[in-house]
């Protein structure tokens, strides 16, 4: 028995120990981690979103929470009005992890601009074909009233032959944004307004 | 065993991947540039000093019979970490790495060191080897490396190296050219040993 007490304390304590250390290093590095995803990662979808140099729209930034969950938040402005959103939200479901998407959403005429894919772990050749331009332009120019769906659920959306759940988690965070802009713009409107004054 | 001779059996007598036959995996996979190999074989050796150090230092503690489940959660920690630190200071490096850097956890080698070597020998000693074992990863890596990107996109470092005449060999930077080239490598290895009269040959 307590030699058996002994195997588990040690290990716990190791583990305790490693996680300890691992936290410290997380909570430190955290700033500039998401620093460096501003520029080697959203820096170039926002230029293909709006068309503009990534470093006019990344200081755009506003961080949006709710349900536990903060999405990032890019906004352009024409003077006092708000003319388009890049909002970053986890597709949940996919084949190795969240499928991180970044919508970009004209608020005049309250359609899609673009989707980008900011960040995915799925199968090489296969799940990250999410990524190829003939996927993601499925939902430029939609309204962002409806919900979005897969061809096989009754939507419109073209899944990636062999890559079911790849498409799904798509789909799903792109109805997060949705749901988020239909919901909550009053919300992130004012929040900008702040940002702005 | 002497400092001398646990420094320098890394760079022949023990040199991985060639003489080990472990590692395979990120000797294949990452090697397209020398950049990637290079990145990969300082990270690795990282993780191997300091996966030798902390085990050394717990090799009296830790029970034999727990001893692989602690050895995975030190590597697995420091990994982490090393892919932490590429995140924040060498972006573009860790995305072309990508799945490769946290696979380092199971890396045969480090793994390897830590039970023939690290459980068994003082702390310094254990550095030593880590040290000695990850320069050698390093510099085969760097090695196949360079004969591929030199030769799959006529490059070194991203430097063109021949006139714009050049049609780069491109085969060498695709999957098959890493077993092509690792193939070779070994086979020119084990003539030179053979040649030498060492006992060990890969077969």
């Amino acid at each position: 028995m307590r030699e058996i007490s002994k195997l588990v304390l040690v290990l716990s304590l190791i583990c305790g120990i490693s996680a300890a250390a691992l936290t410290i290093v997380r909570v430190s590095l955290e700033e500039r981690i998401d620093m460096q995803n501003d520029f080697y990662v959203r820096g170039p979808a926002l230029e293909q979103l709006f068309q503009k140099p990534a470093n006019d729209v990344l200081k755009n930034k506003i961080a949006f929470a709710i349900d536990d969950i903060t999405y990032p938040i890019f906004y352009m402005t024409d003077g006092d009005m708000i003319t388009g959103l890049a909002i970053e939200a986890p597709g949940r479901g996919g084949y190795a992890g969240d499928i991180i998407i970044m919508m970009g959403i004209d608020t005049e005429a309250e359609k899609i601009i673009g989707l980008e894919i900011i960040q995915h772990s799925e199968t090489p050749g296969v799940g990250s074909k999410v990524e190829k331009v003939s996927f993601r332009k499925q939902w430029c120019n939609l309204g962002i009233s409806e919900s979005f769906e897969l061809r096989t659920h009754g939507g419109i959306i073209d899944a990636i032959s062999g890559a079911t759940y790849s498409s799904n988690a798509v789909v799903d965070g792109t109805n997060r944004v949705k749901s988020i802009i239909n919901d909550h713009l009053d919300e992130i409107e004012s929040l900008i307004q702040a940002n702005l004054d | 065993m002497s400092y001398k001779k646990v420094l320098l059996h890394g760079l022949w007598q023990d040199l991985p991947p060639f003489r080990l036959v472990l590692g395979l995996c990120p000797a294949l996979a990452v090697t397209a540039s020398i950049e990637n190999g290079l990145g990969m074989g300082l990270a690795a050796t990282f993780v191997l000093i300091f996966s030798n150090m902390l085990i050394s230092m717990l090799r009296n503690i830790i029970p034999d019979q727990v001893r692989i489940a602690c050895f995975i959660v030190l590597i697995a920690t420091l990994v982490v970490i090393v892919e932490m630190v590429m995140k924040a200071y060498f972006f573009p490096l860790s995305q072309q790495l990508g799945i490769y850097i946290p696979l380092i956890v199971v890396n045969c080698i480090i793994l390897g060191r830590a039970e023939a070597f690290a459980s068994r020998n003082p702390v310094l000693l254990s550095m030593a080897d880590g040290l000695s074992i990850g320069i050698g990863f390093t510099l085969s890596l760097s090695l196949v490396g360079s004969i591929r990107e030199i030769l799959g996109a006529g490059t070194w470092f991203g430097i063109p190296l021949f006139g714009s005449n050049f049609e780069p060999f491109e085969f060498m930077i695709k999957a098959p050219g890493a077993f092509l080239c690792l193939g070779i490598l070994l086979g020119l290895m084990n003539a030179y040993s053979r040649k030498r009269g060492e006992s060990i040959i890969q077969t």
